[in-house]
């Protein structure tokens, strides 16, 4: 008797697990078939507009180069929008890191030679993304302990950070990497650029950190519904804290590929970043509600905002035209998602799938 | 008053289906004006859609509403209110931030459509109604801070503004005291004269049959009785609303007497809440707590449980005093919570109940790497997927496609994952049909049989009857009684907790 409920529990478990995966397969692809398919659209469109510039070999490679850090500040503000926040102090955050780096290294370079400078490099680059760590956990106090709404939090902070930024540069641009830096930013592995395998492990560790660990489980759990999960027992102060200091430490990630690319650091650096890893995230997937979020989605936007951005320059169009284009495509698949939402919520509304007795407005008993 | 008069209100074979599920299979229902209708029947029943179908909130799939000589086909909400039907909801749906007078008139106001609306229309509007009841109330109070049977006052205040002909209240005494249903009883009998046809809809059988002229009872989305109430009594209507006879399903397992003490609570207060409240549990027990909405049943629960922590006093767990200061607190210390409102707080309804079900218990799938343990993680859900006996396509589908009582089985599918050693549930079978009660309270009673100590919160007698070792009744803030064995009875209860 029980080894045969065993055997049918075992069979349902693994009917089951199918069916899951299956499901999980669909529901990756509405995020990340949408991206793919406006990807290959926007590519194939200004291929065959201007195939001598766009297709040129030195286009491609700056698309490849240019997209990875913007990528890697879409994974930092989608970790906060899970939560059903947002970050949008990541570019200041990533500036201070490049402006940390840069100085000290600077600083190395003239008191003892250059070759000093160049053993302490891994120091240095240490001292850039613990910068990005300690500025996501002033975000994460502010947040979690203090209580204060992520938006006007992290718009504070982006503001004095870069403020604080300005007043250690002076507000000029400092230049001066460590060598190594320089020479990854421009260094191809069988074509790929070094940039864009560091944004793949990013992505990649993301992916696992925020669906094969405890803590990203949870961190999903607190966007999708934060007092459900308060009342599951988990620690919103610890998810919210884990969730900006790692969303920090991207943010230094991206500061050293700022400077990979180039030698030098501002704090004005990247300043239209911000609304454009916006874009990204949304259109990656990402609820901007909390509690979904595909990262593979997130990576096809980052590239192909920057193939739009190329396409734009390949056409001669400036920068303000792609800024049009910018808030066109994002409103556009919004409007998408709403009457893809409504025709959904429409049939389940006739078929009726819903609960015959509301629990929580009326409850009869 | 003569109940010969055409009815106000007609409603005839509603039927009603939510996929595939009949809510409502053929009903029929008419009211006379100025009489009052008892609708009874358990959760699940059908009452609840059939006073949405009513007010134009649901639309019927066939049948047909009459009011007053109209007949509608597909009733929108803003005919209904203007053809006089008011539905008062548990909840009054009132503004708490404004004061009496403009919760009574504002809405009459607005659609006034005038472009300035003016205080002092409103106030004199407000006035008139409360004069014309007889009532006294503070008009210029804010709404959040009157009591709850002021509140209902209000809403009926509302309702007869806009020239309510028939007004439905939904389960009107569950939050009053035997006074204040009383002071509501005397209002009543004055709509009555004025030719209101009202609608009660509720459960408390003692109170309703005494002011009811008339009286149907709902089961499984049919009428299964209808007529005079002076021709019921109260066993007769539980056993129409139940189908079978209630007071014999008492069923409680014996605790082995060096069963360990789980939970201690000592001289418990919260201001405002509750007052030296002082109970043990111990392994294997199921105990109840019981009083009437407002009472501090709930506060109590949610004071072991970290919500709002107790003031002073002191909670032993297994023996060892436990600080409990927050949810996590508790978690920690080894209680788990069944929240009343189990869709904002218990559920994660746009996610699957896979997911939803290791919510509390992720930790404990942590492998050596730090990764989910994933294997390990789709056994456990398989495993409570069957014992639950919960049915849906598949454990991806989300949550908020499952009915009542399966989203309240994924509620406990989390917490015995968690595994416990105390579980505390709130309302544990609110919104949940009739079969899934019977279940939910199998289950509980595995649980307990298997060393778990289980605390019901709930104000759904019989049920407690039927579960509980031992009663706490609760009344104003204190423990006023505890029955054990044998001193469980149904009407005991009821009559100690109105005291």
């Amino acid at each position: 008797m029980n080894g045969t409920r065993g055997a049918l529990s075992e069979m349902n478990g693994r009917v089951d697990n199918a069916f899951s995966a299956a499901i999980d397969r669909i529901h990756v692809a509405h995020g990340v078939g949408r991206m793919a398919l406006l990807l290959v659209v926007t590519f194939g469109f200004f291929a065959v507009l201007r195939p001598e510039i766009f297709l040129n070999s030195v286009n491609l490679q700056n698309i490849g180069i240019a997209a990875p850090e913007i990528g890697v500040l879409a994974l930092a503000l989608m970790l906060a929008m899970l939560t059903g926040g947002i970050d949008l102090s990541v570019v200041s955050i990533a500036n201070g890191a490049a402006i940390t780096v840069s100085s000290i290294y600077t600083h190395f370079a003239t008191t003892q030679g250059a070759d000093a400078a160049a053993s302490m490099t891994p120091l240095v680059l240490l001292a850039g993304l613990a910068v990005g760590a300690l500025l996501g956990a002033v975000n994460g106090v502010l947040i979690s302990m203090v209580g204060i709404t992520p938006i006007l939090a992290t718009l504070g902070t982006m503001q004095v950070f870069n403020g604080l930024a300005l007043v250690w540069t002076g507000g000029v641009t400092i230049s001066g990497a460590p060598a190594a830096l320089r020479s990854l930013g421009s260094t191809a592995v069988a074509g790929v650029p070094v940039l864009a395998l560091v944004l793949l492990v990013a992505a990649a560790l993301v992916a696992v950190l925020v669906n094969r660990t405890p803590i990203g489980r949870k961190v999903q759990l607190q966007g999708a519904n934060p007092v459900a999960s308060t009342y599951s027992g988990i620690s919103k102060r610890a998810t919210l804290m884990t969730t900006y200091v790692t969303s920090g430490l991207l943010a230094g990630v991206a500061g050293l590929m700022f400077l990979a690319r180039n030698p030098s650091a501002s704090a004005d650096y990247g300043s239209s970043y911000v609304l454009l890893v916006i874009v990204i995230v949304v259109l990656g997937g990402t609820n901007p509600n909390g509690g979904s979020a595909t990262v593979l989605g997130v990576l096809l936007a980052a590239v192909t905002l920057q193939v739009v951005s190329s396409g734009f320059t390949a056409l001669r169009l400036s920068a303000y035209e792609y800024a049009i284009a910018q808030g066109v495509i994002l409103v556009g698949v919004m409007v998408l998602d709403q009457v893809k939402f409504r025709r959904r919520r429409g049939r389940r509304a006739m078929s009726g799938t819903a609960a015959p007795e509301p629990a929580t407005s009326a409850p009869t008993h | 008053m003569t109940v010969t008069a055409t009815p106000v209100l007609e409603v005839r074979d509603i039927v009603k289906t939510y996929g595939g599920v009949h809510a409502l299979d053929g009903v029929s229902l008419s009211l006379a004006p100025g009489e009052v209708h008892c609708l009874a029947g358990e959760n699940g029943s059908g009452k609840s859609t059939l006073i949405k179908i009513i007010s134009g909130v649901e639309r019927a799939d066939s049948g047909a509403i009459t009011i007053d000589g109209t007949t509608h086909g597909h009733l929108t909400p803003n005919e209904a209110i203007r053809s006089g039907v008011q539905v008062i909801y548990q909840d009054f749906s009132l503004f708490p931030n404004l004061s009496a007078a403009e919760n009574i008139a504002m809405l009459s106001e607005l659609a006034e459509r005038r472009v300035l609306s003016s205080r002092s229309r409103i106030r004199a509007a407000a006035q008139r109604v409360v004069d014309d009841l007889g009532l006294s109330l503070d008009l210029d109070a804010e709404v959040e801070r009157l009591s709850v049977a002021d509140r209902q006052l209000i809403a009926i205040c509302r309702a007869l503004v806009n020239d309510a002909k028939v007004l439905i209240m939904d389960e009107p005494t569950t939050a009053l005291t035997y006074s204040e249903v009383q002071r509501l009883f005397v209002i009543v009998r004055r709509l009555q004269q004025r030719g209101v046809a009202i609608v009660f809809v509720s459960h408390k059988l003692d109170e309703v049959l005494a002011i009811s002229q008339r009286l149907t009872v709902l089961r499984n989305g049919r009428v299964v009785e209808s007529g005079d109430a002076s021709g019921y009594t109260r066993r007769a209507v539980s056993k129409a609303m139940t189908g079978r006879d209630v007071s014999e399903t008492r069923l409680v397992n014996d605790v082995a007497p060096d069963a360990p003490q789980l939970l201690e609570v000592e001289h418990l207060s919260r201001a405002g809440g509750f007052d030296d409240v002082s109970f043990a549990l111990r392994a294997g027990e199921i105990l109840g707590i019981t009083g009437l909405l407002g009472s501090g049943r709930s506060e109590i629960a949610e004071a072991v449980f970290g919500i709002n922590p107790a003031d002073s006093g002191r909670i032993l767990v297994q023996g060892k005093p436990r600080r409990i200061a927050s949810i996590h607190d508790a978690v920690d210390a080894g209680i788990g919570y069944v929240p009343e409102d189990r869709l904002t707080q218990g559920l994660f309804l746009d996610i699957p109940i896979a997911e939803n079900m290791v919510a509390a218990s992720l930790d404990a799938y942590r492998t050596r790497f730090g990764l989910l343990d994933r294997r390990r993680i789709r056994r456990s859900i398989a495993d409570l997927f069957g014992r639950l006996r919960i049915q849906a396509p598949n454990s991806s589908a989300v949550v908020r496609s499952l009915s009542g009582g399966n989203a309240q089985r994924v509620v406990l599918a989390k917490w015995l994952d968690r595994k416990p050693a105390i579980l505390l549930l709130n309302g544990p079978t609110v919104g949940v049909d009739v079969g899934s009660k019977e279940e939910i309270v199998t289950i509980l009673r595995e649980q307990a049989a298997a060393g778990m100590g289980i605390v019901v919160i709930s104000d759904d007698i019989p049920e407690l009857v039927s579960c509980c070792h031992r009663i706490l009744i609760i009344h104003d803030g204190h423990v006023v009684a505890e029955l054990a064995g044998d001193d469980i009875d149904a009407d005991e209860i009821q009559r100690r907790m109105a005291a």
